[in-house]
């Protein structure tokens, strides 16, 4: 720490102020003694740029072993002393002689300076407290601001995102094939696309939805890339009657089980699977998606999705909620999110 | 006059469809191979010698913008994609035949109408075309960093994206990875995670730290030239040592 560093704060303003109260304290004053006004400031001046200079350096110290504020008093009564001392010396004054004859000067001008430092003192604290607390305040604003922020953006993303023109535009190629090769099978992917659409487009303007409904729009999912990647995909579903029908946040599910589907198992052109399983334990809901895909290779992203889902659990649970991805064994990824269970 | 062809697609139904679609509106041409994804286009081209190959734009493994990149001229392309701005605008100016999913019967035909006239010809080499619409499908040929981070939990095996990081900080022979969810140790050192991470994001501030600059709540100074980082989402706070405080010097 250089002695520029000790000296941060020392502004001309706060010099200025010093002189200033020092010209008026000894104004205040000068009817006690029976020196002269000019005198007194020279005394005054010492003692309150010591002390000015003390409080400085006091104020940039890092230290632990007193608080800063005991610090900053101590440096007022070292600077009053030791301004004194300065004063006498600066009016020739011999200083032995000083502290015998003349003490009793001597300890009013320190009392004075020590009694005016606590008032400056006090007043700076009070303000950088205000300080602090303005910028605290500030803080929280930011920090809720950076929250609606979050908010607006997930409520946003979630309306833009699921049906994409890629995935309707195929599904349609294969039903428009089935309605000439197998009608039975173009009627039962239209079924699913249906099934899809209805649950996928209400839940865009809805902030609340069971298990149950997640869990019927994931199935329809699967069985449409079920009928489009053939042999390649087989799924599960392994979701407890009783668990159905409890709140669940809307597009979580689904978004886990596209990646499951898009990060998976569609980029390995062997077949896998996915199951979806959902458990209770110890008062959370815990459901997964896990695939025997290709799992994350260490340099690819894994995309907007599972960061919107992260921020919206923040947004609605708190820390109570979380997004855990694991390692599937031998192969694939299980991405979990878990909730507390209000039934 | 008889031309041979391959369909190359990884949904069935979809080569099902071209096949029994492309018998109807083109009986001249022997569909001699179905692929699921361009693996193969060297072996088939060996083998069948085929005048022309349908090509999925999307399909995992070997794509059809890489398959045709490996056919090099040596047999016609037409592309068939379901929906892609990006593509369908560089098909237009490179006047490369393609076709949109769902078919329609008349665009089809429209292709196919062209392919033979164009048979004769010698094929269009598609590498140019080939490579810009790469770029713009896959943009992230940027520069490659670590996204993941795979820390053993008890049995399993964490994944954890890097964003979620707050900091890394070396811990005897292990690096501990904290994020607001906890920590997990991991074994791969300090050292050889800087050289992976995205070095925009991650800044070493100390020999033994890693800190996710968009986790910091604030930077203080602190004694002999050091300074002390405060976290978002994290009580604690994190020295930045002498050698590092550059990074924070006012802009």
């Amino acid at each position: 720490m250089n002695i520029l560093q000790l000296l941060e704060g020392l502004t001309l303003r706060r010099i200025l102020w010093v002189t200033a109260i020092c010209a008026l304290a000894s104004g205040a004053v000068v009817w006690i003694f029976l020196n002269t006004y000019f005198d007194l400031l020279l005394t005054a001046l010492a003692v309150g740029y010591t002390s000015m200079l003390l409080f400085t350096a006091a104020s940039n110290v890092r230290q632990s072993v007193m608080p800063r504020e005991a610090m900053q008093i101590l440096a007022i009564v070292a600077g009053s002393i030791l301004g004194t001392i300065l004063a006498g010396v600066l009016k020739g004054r011999d200083i032995t002689q000083m502290f015998h004859e003349r003490l009793a000067g001597v300890t009013i001008s320190m009392g004075l300076g020590i009694g005016f430092g606590c008032v400056v003192v006090a007043a700076i604290l009070l303000r950088e407290k205000y300080a602090r607390d303005q910028a605290r305040i500030l803080r929280a604003e930011s920090e809720r601001h950076q929250l609606e922020k979050g908010m607006l953006e997930a409520r946003l993303q979630l309306m833009q995102a699921q049906v994409e023109p890629h995935f309707l535009f195929n599904t349609l190629a294969n039903v428009q094939h089935l309605v000439e090769t197998d009608p039975q099978g173009a009627v039962r992917m239209l079924d699913s696309l249906i099934r899809y659409l209805r649950a996928a487009v209400p839940q865009m303007r809805e902030a609340h939805s069971t298990l149950g409904r997640e869990v019927e729009m994931a199935r329809a999912f699967l069985e449409i890339q079920q009928v489009r990647m053939g042999p390649r995909l087989a799924f599960r579903i392994e979701v407890p009657e009783p668990l159905r029908a409890r709140d669940f946040p809307p597009m979580m599910l689904i978004s886990l089980v596209e990646n499951a589907i898009k990060h998976g198992v569609d980029p390995c052109c062997e077949c896998g699977t996915v199951v979806i399983r959902a458990e209770e334990q110890e008062g959370r809901l815990r459901v997964c998606v896990a695939d025997t895909g290709e799992g994350v290779k260490p340099k690819e992203g894994g995309g907007l999705g599972l960061a919107n889902i992260r921020e919206r659990l923040k947004t609605l649970y708190g820390g109570a909620a979380a997004l855990v991805l694991e390692e599937n064994a031998p192969h694939g990824v299980t991405a979990a999110i878990e909730v507390p269970a209000a039934a | 006059m008889s031309a041979t062809g391959v369909i190359a697609d990884d949904e069935p139904l979809l080569r099902a469809q071209l096949r029994s679609r492309l018998a109807r509106l083109w009986p001249e041409l022997t569909v001699v191979h179905e692929m699921e994804n361009g693996r193969d286009v060297e072996e088939v081209l060996q083998r069948h010698g085929p005048s022309v190959f349908f090509l999925d734009v999307h399909m995992p493994g070997v794509n059809g913008l890489e398959a045709a990149r490996r056919i090099a001229g040596r047999a016609h392309v037409v592309f068939v994609t379901a929906y892609d701005e990006h593509a369908v605008e560089a098909f237009e100016r490179g006047a490369v035949d393609y076709v949109l999913k769902p078919f329609t019967e008349e665009r089809l035909a429209l292709a196919i109408q062209r392919l033979r006239e164009r048979l004769q010809a010698a094929p269009a080499h598609l590498e140019e075309l080939v490579q810009t619409l790469a770029a713009r499908l896959a943009p992230a040929a940027a520069p490659q960093h670590l996204r993941w981070i795979k820390a053993s939990v008890g049995p399993n095996v964490r994944l954890i994206p890097v964003e979620e990081v707050i900091f890394f900080q070396s811990d005897d022979k292990y690096t501990r990875v904290v994020t607001c969810d906890g920590e997990a140790l991991i074994r791969k050192p300090i050292r050889e995670l800087l050289d992976e991470l995205d070095p925009e994001r991650f800044w070493q501030v100390h020999r033994a730290t890693i800190v996710n600059v968009d986790r910091i709540a604030s930077v203080r100074r602190g004694l002999k030239d050091q300074a002390e980082i405060a976290l978002r989402e994290h009580p604690g706070t994190l020295v930045v040592s002498r050698a590092f405080t550059h990074r924070f010097k006012q802009m």
